[in-house]
Parts: structure tokens; sequence; C-alpha cells
């Protein structure tokens, strides 16, 4: 009994790291125009590390440093969001929703996310409420409102990570 | 007479010069001015002297625009900007997307529904296989303020009896100043391990058709004070990439004066020792998913006609939990030492829960393990929960029929001491609205 639970416990083991070790060596995935985050120009923060950003966009870093609280903006679905889920959130659209229910449930998650249509709506909102942050196409990013850099570079740097396939317009 | 008409109008249609009042009315009083000169001139002008004036004022409102729309520019550098790349400069939200703001004419409720129906049975003597309904939870949330949210639970439950009753599971005040510090008040789930704050009162949640058996609630034979009321304190520890967190509790702790006594201490605690709980625990940025952490419990139970025990637990876990895969891995111990006794009972548990997912599909597979002393002074007597070894493995099959559905298959052999094993078949449907 003792052996075969032994070997169960192995078995589970092995499927776990092969799980885990993807997540290690992600690689990078080329697209044709930069996605930017932006925040409301009254917030300090300049620079986001990938894991951070991911934190804020998960809900499980709720406020900046300033001491506002962190207020999600996500886009309808379609490109940009595609993005979001595949290189932020590593999640599919259900997946999303269940994590913002559980959650909220378990309290660690304090404000789901405000679902808005188009990219003007969008940096309007990031405009008006200070601790707002959201992503629109790089095109569709004006002085109203702040492009926080990832990793250290903006959406017209090259290795910059967060792509969209460009919009037909 | 013509021409001061004619600039009127051109000046009352230019929708940009509407924005400022004041340079408007002196450009006004500029033009109508010029135009009332130039209509008393006398008439020794050269012929058709209109289309030159009028050439010559235009230029002079053009120059005057320009000068205006810069000293505008000059004032609000951002919005001019805005302008310049898209015809809609941002403009005040109306106040209902204003989500840090309280708007007394409008409820701040969010309300989520939770809810399933079973049909089990098992080969216990005595058991029926049954529909049962589950707990219909209503999860409230709200808004209060931009550091202050409330958060409850309200299920509507059936009881051994067919009747429903109504229990506040949850109840809190959350005040969050920031990362590093958030204080509830209410009732809470106390943070042993891992199970008892990832799970609460829905099964649609949880990949499995119930909770592991050392994580039952009280009124099902549960060994572990799952609710508490009191306060409570989480936050983030600076750890840089560790993600170290802690939370730290203080609350009436579960009542143990006698067994008809409610096992939650929602109004009035039967004595003045609270209960006291230290969690920490890392989610590292390395490894998405990977939780392991450890936390401690201790209160002093007051059984009637016995001494004193106290009450000890500790509770050490490491888990994987993706969209994908999941893997759960918890032990604790439960010690009682009744004061004046050398003997101490201590109650061993763990759980190992394995799932994956494969499209709508998710098989899973748990083993648990329960042995709590034969004699153990407040399980059997207080709690009226089960005691000796109980264990066995569980496995199941979860398909979501919808992103708010999941349909369960679980079958449950569970070994006991000294008696017969209970195998259990469950098919559950669970779901959130």
């Amino acid at each position: 009994m003792h052996r075969r639970a032994r070997v169960l416990f192995l078995f589970v083991a092995a499927v776990s790291l092969f799980e885990v070790l993807p997540s290690l060596a992600q690689g990078q995935t080329a697209s044709e125009e930069g996605l930017a985050i932006i925040v409301n120009q009254s917030n300090p923060v300049e620079n986001l590390s990938s894991a951070e950003l991911r934190k804020v966009f998960l809900g499980e870093k709720s406020h900046w440093t300033n001491g506002r609280r962190i207020t999600l903006v996500m886009m309808d679905p379609g490109p940009e969001r595609k993005t979001m889920l595949r290189d932020i959130y590593h999640m599919n659209e259900n997946d999303l929703s269940n994590h913002f229910i559980h959650g909220l449930f378990t309290g660690e998650v304090f404000v789901s996310p405000k679902t808005l249509a188009t990219p003007v709506e969008v940096r309007k909102f990031v405009f008006n409420v200070p601790g707002a942050i959201g992503y629109v196409r790089a095109a569709d990013a004006d002085s109203s409102v702040k492009v926080v850099r990832i990793d250290g570079r903006l959406p017209d740097d090259k290795e910059y990570k967060l792509r969209v396939q460009r919009s037909g317009k | 007479m013509k021409l001061r008409k004619f600039l009127t109008v051109k000046i009352l249609l230019a929708p940009e010069l509407r924005i400022t009042a004041m340079p408007m009315v002196s450009l006004l009083i500029v033009i109508l001015a010029s135009a009332g000169a130039l209509s008393a001139q006398p008439a020794a002008d050269p012929p058709h002297p209109d289309q030159q004036t009028i050439q010559t004022l235009m230029e002079r409102i053009d120059r005057l625009e320009a000068r205006v729309a810069q000293l505008e520019g000059a004032k609000r550098p951002a919005t001019t900007e805005t302008t310049a790349q898209a015809p809609s400069p941002p403009e005040p939200m109306p106040a209902t997307v204003e989500p840090e703001r309280m708007d007394l004419s409008k409820t701040l409720l969010h309300i989520r529904g939770f809810g399933d129906v079973t049909y089990h049975g098992d080969n216990r003597k005595g058991d029926t296989t049954s529909f049962s309904l589950g707990q219909l939870n209503l999860f409230v949330t709200s808004d209060v303020s931009e550091k202050f949210r409330f958060l409850s639970e309200i299920v509507f439950e059936a009881g051994p009896d067919n009747a429903v009753g109504v229990d506040v599971e949850r109840l809190l005040l959350q005040y969050s100043p920031n990362d590093y510090f958030n204080l509830s008040a209410g009732r809470y789930h106390t943070a042993i391990g891992y199970y008892n704050t990832a799970y609460h009162h829905s099964t649609w949640l949880q990949t499995a058709t119930g909770r592991p058996l050392l994580f039952e609630f009280e009124d099902k034979g549960g060994i572990l004070p799952i609710h508490n009321v009191g306060v409570s304190a989480t936050g983030l520890i600076p750890s840089g990439s560790l993600g170290l967190h802690y939370v730290a509790e203080v609350g009436n702790g579960r009542a143990s004066s006698s067994a008809r006594a409610e096992a939650v201490q929602n109004l009035v605690d039967e004595n003045n020792l609270k209960a006291f709980n230290l969690a920490l625990f890392v989610r590292p940025e390395k490894i998405r998913g990977l939780q392991v952490g450890f936390s401690g419990y201790r209160d002093v139970l007051t059984p009637l006609n016995q001494s004193r025990i106290g009450e000890t637990i500790l509770d050490a876990y490491g888990v994987i939990v993706r969209p994908n895969f999941e893997w759960l891995n918890e032990a604790l111990v439960i010690r009682h030492a009744p004061e004046g006794l050398s003997r101490v009972f201590q109650t061993p548990g763990f759980y190992s829960q394995v799932s994956k997912r494969f499209g709508s599909y998710r098989p899973y597979f748990r083993y648990q393990y329960v042995n709590a002393p034969d004699h153990e002074p407040i399980f059997g007597p207080v709690y009226n929960a089960p005691v000796g070894l109980r264990h066995g493995p569980s496995a199941g099959l979860r398909y979501d029929a919808s992103e708010s559905v999941a349909v369960k298959l679980q079958y449950d052999y569970t070994l006991l001491r000294n008696q017969q094993a209970i195998s259990g078949l469950a098919l559950q449907l669970g779901f959130t609205f």
C-alpha cells in the first residue's frame, strides 16, 4: 500500500513538473503593433515589470504606491483583450471570469475589472479615474493618459513584449 | 450694416470661438468697432470697398482666431493635443463610472448566487439514496468607498429534518489602505491552512463534490473551527519575488461548553479567552500558481464539567493551482491538552488532490486521511463528530457544461477502523448565477 502510494505521489510530482517547467522559460510572440498600458497622468508609476503587471491585472496588487486603489479597465473581446489574456493572464475568457469570481469570493480581489467597448472610452476612463489602469493600441494612446514602460520598454521599442495584430484601419 | 451683420453671423457660427467668453467678447468689440468705423467712411472712397475690407477683416479674424487657440492651448496642453489626434477629447465622466465615490441614489450591492443539487447514495446502514438540495448561497459585496468594502455570504440550507434554515456564513467589513495591511472585522473563515480560505460555501468553485473530511463545516461533523467571529489582518510582507504574505486573526473561537451550543459564537463568547491564528505563505513569482504556507491556531476550550483544554492546530501545505492543473497537498495536526492530565490527544490528518483539465472535462482524484483518538475529549462528546480512523480515495469527473454550470460524478471509498468500509456515489449539478 505504502509502495503504491509512493509511486502514485512520484507520478503526480512528475506531472506537476511538466506543468511548471514551461512557465520558467516563456517564449516571446511576434506581432505588429504595441499594446500600450496606460494609467492616469497623476499616477507616479513609470515602469512595471511583467510580473508586477500580471499581479496588477490579476487583482493581486490592489494599491498604487501613492495609496490609490487600483481600478482595472478591460476592453470587450477583441485583439487587444486577446493579447492581454495570452501574454499577461495566461488564461482564456472562462478562466479569467472564474479567477475574478474566486478572488472576489475569497476576498483577495477587491474589485472586478470594468469592461469598456472602445479605446476612446478606456482612455476617458483612465483620464478621469486616478487609480485606473487599462490598455489600448499604442496609436490610440495620447497625452491625456500616461503610457507605462513594461520591463523598461515602451510600445515602440522592438523588444516590447505586448503586441497586437495591427487593425485594418 | 450688411457687413456688420455678416461678421456677426460669421463669428456666431464659429464653434471654436464659443469656448471661452472673454476673448470672444474682446474680439467681438474689436470687430464691431472696426465695422462701425468702416460704415462711417466718406463717399470719396474707391468703388466697391467692401470686398477689400472684408478680405482685410477676414485675415484679421483668422489671426485673432489663431491667437485665441494658441492662448487656450497654453492653458490646457493635454486636451489640445488630444483634439489634434482624436476628434473627441476626454470629457469628465458621469458619476456612474467613478467607482471610488459613493452615489447615495444607487444601491452599492453586487450579488452573485451559487447553488447545487446532488443525487447520492452509499452502502452505510440506514442511509438512503436521496436528491439533496445543496446550499443556496447569496454572495453579497458592496464597494463602500475607496478603502472600505463589505462582503457577506447568506446561505439557505436544508438540515437533516428537511427544514430550510438561513445562516450568515460570512459577514465582513474590510478596510484596505494598502497592500501591506488589510483589516477585516466580522465573521470569517479561519485561515487554517489552504482549503478553508480558498473555498467557502460554493461547490461550483470546488473541483470535487464536497470539501475534504478535515475541512467539513461544523454543522456537518467537522472537527475544525471553520468559522470565527473577530478581526483579521492580512497583507504582503516586502519580500521581492518570493511573495510572502501574512494573516493574523483574533476571535471568539469555537464553542465548546456543550454539544447543544451553536458552534460559531456569533454574539456571545462563552469565556474571556480568545482564539489566535497566525498564517504565513509564499507565492513565488517564478512558479505560477504555487503557494506554500503554514498556520498555527491556539485556543483554550472550556467544556462543562471538565477541566480546560488547550487546543493547538498546526497546518502546512503546498499547492499548485492553475486553470488546467491543480495539485493540493495539506497536512495538519489538532492537539488537545486537558489541564491537569499528562495525556495529549493528537489528531493528524491530510489530503492530497490532483486534477487536470481536458477541454470541458476535468478528472480528479483525492486521497484523504483523518485519525482521531477514540477517547478524544472534544470531537465526540462536544462536536458530535466521528472519531477513529477514516481514510480512503475519491475519484471523479467534472464536466463544465457552460461557464456557469458544472456536472460532477464522484465515487468515494472510505475505510473506517473496526467498521465496514463505505462506498458512495454522488452526481452533482453545481452552478453560479
